[in-house]
């Protein structure tokens, strides 16, 4: 089964160079030029993973994620030229699962898609349900809701990233170690994927996001989870 | 300019002071003069008409009541024979060279000391027929004296104070007028670190400072527009560039997965390309980063980690990362400092332990060893490369700062060694230098750097508050050490209020070159 990947770049060159090149990896490409162009070719077949280039004509890379993250879970890349704080984080805040910067090894960004897509399978060997707060997290079904069966959308990584803190609850588990886990990378990984992931979760997990009682900051050392 | 004010309240007072007193000398003296003689010249008649009338006995003479009243002091010589009205005032005591003028008929007088105390003596010639008589009046000018003794005291007092005067103005208005270039030498030093908003005050309560202040402002105005244009510029430049390097690595990639269909000689030339392309993405991305700290616009990314496993980390990584290096050199870490905690960049860090192994590879004959230990003693060698915290505009040289290490907190030293020639001494502070390959220069072809990755590395160690210097190893190789300050308190910015992060730091602006090691098969 291959899988559907969504770019969107304004760039016809890049477009297209990328297209090849993850087609060469065996994946299927749809191009779109545009947010709007995005958004439509989602709505009628929607993709597995979305490539969106922040810096579009219209409507911007942000808000195109956003648009996506309003509708669907599906896994974002957000591809950016410049690599200001502001950019990056803005991106994850908006809903993407990872990033990449121009100009990009095709390959790393081949990784970065699979990674994502591995995203989906919980970990072995794990009770059926993590419960805290007001909250039911089940890892072998995907699910994540509250005590009243209201369910809460998570994207994979979010939905990842907490499988991960449960299964080790009342543990500091430091940021090399989730992005280890949860994005696949090295030491050298950058920790603000961590950080604003956190800060997504606790604006859908906890009471007051500001004064997190669940999602806890270690200093200087990392996040744990107490139930 | 407090000086020239003195000195010339000082010089003018004199003038003054000096005018005044031999003015006033001067007429004070000649008036007394011109009295002590009417009035010896009228005694003088009265004497001669005495004399004329009566005996020739000088005493008798001086006793007539006419004398005696008006002429406390006097000496008549009359035919050699002395006699004078007082005890104090007798022949002997009239100065010589006056009688003997007075004797030859002149009439004179002249000033001397009597008893210690200033005076005048005048001589008349008596013209009575028959006798040979010259009459003498002494004047005490004692009074006059004092009079400008005192006078003499006043214009020295005046002239002090007008001196003290004068260096009180001096001061007050050198002052006032400094002020407005102690602030525009403050503003200049302002603007020269990086903070172009700066501007000088119009100066509302002088009208010679508009002038100044207003020319300033617009020099800076233009300053500022024409820096934000080169920003500009060069961030147009990278994104310009940054897009067909996409694409040609993506095609690169692309032709490279489908080698095996390509003839030799394709085959051949897309090794080539694939070569030459990577050498010119990386120098684009080099140079992308040396112009973006020139322009003042640090990203910084600081975490909180163990120094021990920093080191090695970034060694493998590093060492991944060179061409020619088969596997990275011995990291040996000093006990002490191995569980130490520092903020650092660490993509950065992993860039300048990348780059100093490369550097080691390409001209030290390889890197034999890597050293982690607390930096104890002072360097050995040249003196520390320092900077201002903040980088001046269109520096260069990207030398590192020295503001954390100065202050002399504790620090951990990082060292590259090779056995390679070393470096000369001449040439420790140039290796930093853009484009600067020393012996290197001039070899182009394979296995040679671009020249940036020493001022990279002294760039990355700056912004990260350290320091790197080269010395010489054991054995004769070259031995870059990197300094970085230790402890858990970031050199940079927090992150915006209400962050949250675990011991990290955060300055707008993040830093990664693309390239990022990714583990497959691992997570979940």
């Amino acid at each position: 089964m291959s899988n559907r990947i969504l770019v969107v770049e304004d760039d016809e060159r890049i477009r297209s160079s990328i297209a090849l090149a993850l087609e060469g990896e065996g994946h299927e490409v749809d191009e779109a030029a545009s947010g709007e162009d995005a958004l439509d070719h989602f709505a009628a077949q929607p993709s597995d993973v979305v490539l969106i280039d922040l810096m579009l004509p219209g409507m911007d890379g942000f808000e195109c994620t956003r648009a996506l993250r309003r509708q669907s879970a599906v896994p974002i890349i957000i591809v950016t030229a410049r690599t200001d704080t502001h950019d990056v984080v803005a991106g994850l805040e908006a809903g993407a699962d990872d990033y990449v910067t121009k100009p990009f090894v095709a390959k790393e960004l081949g990784a970065r898609i699979r990674a994502l897509l591995r995203r989906a399978r919980p970990t072995q060997g794990e009770p059926n349900v993590h419960t805290f707060g007001d909250l039911e997290l089940m890892p072998e079904q995907g699910l994540l809701r509250r005590r009243d069966g209201t369910e809460v959308h998570c994207t994979r990584t979010e939905f990842r990233l907490l499988c991960e803190l449960a299964a080790n609850a009342n543990k500091v588990l430091s940021r090399e170690q989730l992005l280890d886990r949860v994005w696949g990378y090295d030491y050298f990984g950058d920790g603000r994927l961590v950080d604003v992931h956190i800060r997504r979760l606790r604006t859908k997990v906890e009471p007051d996001p500001a004064l997190p009682r669940h999602i806890l900051t270690v200093r200087g050392m990392g996040y744990k989870l107490v139930p | 300019m407090t000086l020239l004010f003195t000195l010339g309240a000082f010089c003018l007072s004199v003038l003054m002071g000096s005018i005044s007193y031999f003015t006033a000398r001067h007429y004070l003296v000649g008036g007394r003069v011109s009295t002590s003689v009417q009035q010896a010249y009228s005694n003088a008649q009265v004497v001669r008409t005495t004399l004329a009338a009566s005996s020739p006995d000088p005493n008798a003479v001086l006793d007539s009541p006419a004398i005696r009243v008006s002429a406390p002091n006097s000496v008549l010589v009359v035919d050699g024979v002395p006699a004078s009205t007082s005890l104090l005032v007798q022949e002997s005591t009239i100065p010589a060279a006056l009688r003997a003028l007075v004797g030859s008929g002149t009439p004179g007088s002249e000033t001397f000391l009597l008893a210690g105390q200033p005076a005048i003596a005048v001589g008349v010639p008596i013209i009575v027929p028959g006798r040979h008589a010259s009459y003498f009046e002494v004047f005490d000018l004692s009074d006059l004296q004092h009079t400008l003794s005192v006078l003499a005291l006043a214009l020295v007092a005046a002239g002090l104070i007008t001196t003290v005067l004068g260096a009180l103005v001096g001061r007050r208005a050198s002052l006032r007028s400094l002020r407005p270039l102690v602030g525009v030498s403050r503003a200049a030093v302002a603007i020269a670190n990086g903070r172009l908003d700066t501007r000088l005050p119009a100066a509302v309560d002088d009208p010679d400072l508009v002038g100044l202040t207003s020319s300033f402002n617009r020099m800076v105005d233009q300053l500022q527009e024409r820096i934000q244009r080169e920003t500009r510029f060069t961030s147009d430049v990278s994104h310009e560039l940054r897009s067909p390097l996409t694409t040609l690595s993506a095609t690169l990639e692309v032709l490279e997965a489908h080698r095996d269909e390509l003839s030799g000689r394709a085959r051949q030339a897309l090794s080539l390309l694939g070569d030459d392309l990577r050498r010119f993405q990386r120098m684009v991305s080099e140079l992308l980063e040396i112009s973006r700290s020139d322009t003042g616009s640090v990203d910084v990314v600081l975490e909180e980690v163990e120094v021990g496993e920093l080191v090695q980390r970034a060694v493998e990584a590093g060492a991944r990362s060179v061409p020619g290096l088969t596997r990275p050199p011995p990291v040996d870490i000093d006990g002490a400092v191995r569980h130490a905690r520092l903020q650092v960049d660490k993509r950065r860090f992993e860039r300048v332990m990348a780059n100093l192994l490369e550097n080691a590879a390409l001209y030290g004959g390889g890197p034999t060893r890597v050293t982690v230990g607390p930096a104890r003693a002072a360097r050995n060698d040249a003196r520390p490369r320092s900077a201002d915290p903040v980088p001046p505009i269109g520096d260069a040289s990207g030398r590192p700062a020295q503001n954390r290490l100065a202050a002399g907190g504790p620090a951990v030293r990082i060292a590259v060694e090779d056995r390679g020639p070393g470096v000369p001494e001449t040439e420790r502070d140039r290796v930093f230098e853009r484009f600067y390959r020393g012996q290197a220069a001039g070899r182009r072809g394979r296995g040679t750097g671009t020249g940036l990755g020493l001022s990279l590395v002294a760039e990355h160690v700056r912004v990260c508050g350290g320091a790197v210097w080269v010395e010489e190893a054991e054995g004769g190789g070259a031995r870059f050490v990197i300094e970085l300050p230790l402890g858990d308190e970031p050199v940079a910015l927090q992150g915006p209020p209400g962050s949250d992060e675990p011991g990290r730091s955060e300055e707008p602006g993040g830093f990664t070159d693309g390239r990022r090691n990714v583990r497959e098969g691992a997570g979940p």
